[in-house]
């Protein structure tokens, strides 16, 4: 079997045991990076050196017999949202186009002390506003079942490099859908984990109410595997949860025997595809026969998900980008004197998007409007998260399709912006609420595009939701499909 | 004469240039109305809101001093500097 195709559990086993070379290994993903890029643009950046050395350090290890991490010579692409300490960190934008961060996020550290090579960094839309690509500032990435397709976003670079076999993983991050929609559009396996469940420090923050770092691999297996260096409290990050991890990779052999998942009959009605309903009714048929029984549940105001996401979102994110004003980060604009100075940076080196919504966020939270957009929609938010509590006191599980369509085209929805903020519609309120949610294929569309299947959990409950996306992966193959076979 | 667009840039700090506003406005628009939804929504009058997704306790630790970063590290991506200092232009007349 070619290298590419192996499973990130795989690779570390066969690293691990002397029978591949973690600096071969490095090696052959770089080399399908540099064979690809030109075409998909994934990586904003590759690591080409500095991933050699650290690859060769495992071997090193190995030969000298030294005990290894549980990621020993893992090659791993990271967001470009995410610091590499020395290494450009642009988050998509032109604001930040020359930034060197000084230290690396603790997730990043957390990795590379596991032993996995950093091996470069992923396309994404500016400041993870987007759920396209469209909106990076150098290039947008492209599907890898279909160039003309979108790979989705935010995290459209990590979703094509793992589809595209340019990384055996890669990390996102998810603040409405930026890890699970270009997963179920790229036909891979996408965890957003629980609110605090992972150290953000080091994230570039969008919206920190809501933003959450995860993986993104071909199956729940490799995303099990990769949590579990993941997960656990930071602190430097006071958000992370003092929470017990558990062991993830003994979790996901469990039976499904007993498992009670709840079906959400509005997420089946108007606006959902076709063939993306047909496929996901399917996959629940999968969990049934595993022994997971149905019913049905309703989580009423999850309707109101995107409104009160596009109040929330924008309010934080007008607070977190005020920082980029021309004094610390790298570009500033030509100007007379300070006041200018801040607003004519901001507005050669921000792109459209992210204007639109720092203005939106400031007009809501303006004198005069706060009761009306943030108040009403942080008092929105509160009965979404009710509405989980009140699911989960009856089922484990919430499954439903990810995203109502498969990878739309470039430029579909310039026209109407609206339109593809809709994407978000099944995914929102896991962010909202906080629970953990995971995207795993389940199926194509007569033009050869994947579909996801969305499964939420309890808060905390990761262990759950990647036992049953791997159950589930254990009676399908869609997880294994490639873009080229 | 001044739209919305042109008064919240002011606020956000994001020059915007006369020939911009209008579209800026119309795009600002599209989106305002469609989270007026949020208005029509009833909720219980007892309803708080709920700003962040887990609702914990302070997170405290042990009061340590520790090194913190070279100062020529961070001000190496600034982009003006006089090696101390950030540089800006100038604030008062």
């Amino acid at each position: 079997m070619q290298i590419e195709q192996l499973s990130a559990a795989q690779i570390v086993k066969r690293i691990s045991a002397g029978q591949l070379s973690a600096a071969d290994c490095t090696q052959h993903f770089l080399d399908q990076i540099r064979g690809q890029n030109d075409d998909n643009g994934a990586f904003l950046a590759t690591c080409d050196q500095q991933a050699i050395i650290d690859a060769q350090k495992i071997d090193s290890a190995i030969a000298a017999g030294k005990s290894l991490g549980p990621l020993a010579g893992l090659p791993i692409a990271v967001k470009d949202g995410i610091c590499t300490a020395g290494v450009t960190t642009t988050a998509g934008s032109k604001m930040l186009s020359r930034f060197v961060p000084p230290y690396d996020a603790t997730i990043v550290s957390r990795l590379q002390d596991a032993g996995a090579i950093v091996i470069g960094k992923t396309n994404m839309d500016e400041f993870a506003m987007g759920s396209s690509n469209e909106n990076s500032a150098y290039y947008p990435a492209k599907n890898p079942w279909n160039h003309d397709h979108v790979p989705g976003g935010s995290s459209g670079g990590s979703a094509t490099a793992v589809a595209a076999r340019m990384a055996p993983v890669a990390i996102g991050s998810d603040t409405g859908g930026s890890i699970r929609q270009p997963a179920s559009f790229c036909g891979i396996t996408g965890l957003k984990p629980t609110y605090g469940r992972v150290s953000r420090y080091g994230l570039i923050a969008f919206a920190s109410s809501l933003d959450q770092i995860g993986p993104m691999t071909h199956s729940a297996e490799d995303c099990a595997l990769v949590m579990q260096t993941l997960a656990g409290h930071d602190g430097n990050d006071s958000t992370s949860a003092q929470v017990e991890v558990p062991d993830y990779m003994a979790a996901i052999d469990g039976p499904l025997k007993g498992l009670k998942v709840g079906i959400c009959k509005q997420h089946f009605e108007e606006g959902l595809g076709d063939e993306v309903r047909k496929n996901v009714n399917d996959a629940i048929e999968v969990l049934k026969s595993l022994g997971a029984s149905c019913v049905e549940i309703e989580l009423p105001y999850t309707k109101y998900g995107i409104a009160s996401y596009y109040v929330i979102a924008p309010c934080e994110a007008s607070s977190n980008l005020s920082r980029f004003d021309g004094v610390r980060y790298t570009n500033r604009a030509t100007a007379e004197n300070l006041e200018e100075m801040y607003s004519k940076t901001r507005a050669e080196f921000f792109g459209e998007e992210v204007k639109k919504r720092i203005l939106l966020g400031t007009h809501a939270l303006s004198s005069g409007y706060y009761d009306a957009y943030y108040l009403k929609a942080s008092r929105v938010r509160r009965m979404i998260k009710n509405d989980y509590d009140a699911a989960f006191e009856s089922v484990d599980l919430i499954v439903g399709p990810t995203v109502p369509t498969t990878a739309f085209k470039f430029n579909q929805h310039a026209a109407d912006p609206l339109a593809m903020y809709l994407a978000d519609i099944y995914t929102v309120a896991a962010n909202l609420s906080g629970v953990p949610a995971i995207s795993v294929p389940c199926g194509f569309d007569s033009a050869g595009l994947p579909i996801g299947m969305q499964l939420q959990a309890r808060r905390f409950d990761e262990a759950t939701l990647l036992n049953a996306a791997h159950q589930y992966q254990t009676q399908t193959d869609w997880h294994q499909r490639s873009p080229q076979s | 004469m001044s739209n919305l667009a042109q008064d919240v840039a002011k606020l956000a700090r994001i020059d915007l240039p006369d020939d911009e506003a209008e579209a800026t406005q119309a795009n600002l628009e599209k989106v305002l109305n469609y989270v007026q939804q949020l208005e029509s929504v009833q909720l219980p009058d007892d309803i708080e809101p709920f700003f962040g997704a887990i609702e914990s306790v302070n997170a405290i630790r042990v009061d340590q001093t520790q090194p913190s970063f070279a100062r020529e590290e961070i001000l190496s991506n600034a982009p003006d500097s006089d090696g101390q200092f950030y540089k800006v232009p100038q604030v008062f007349e």
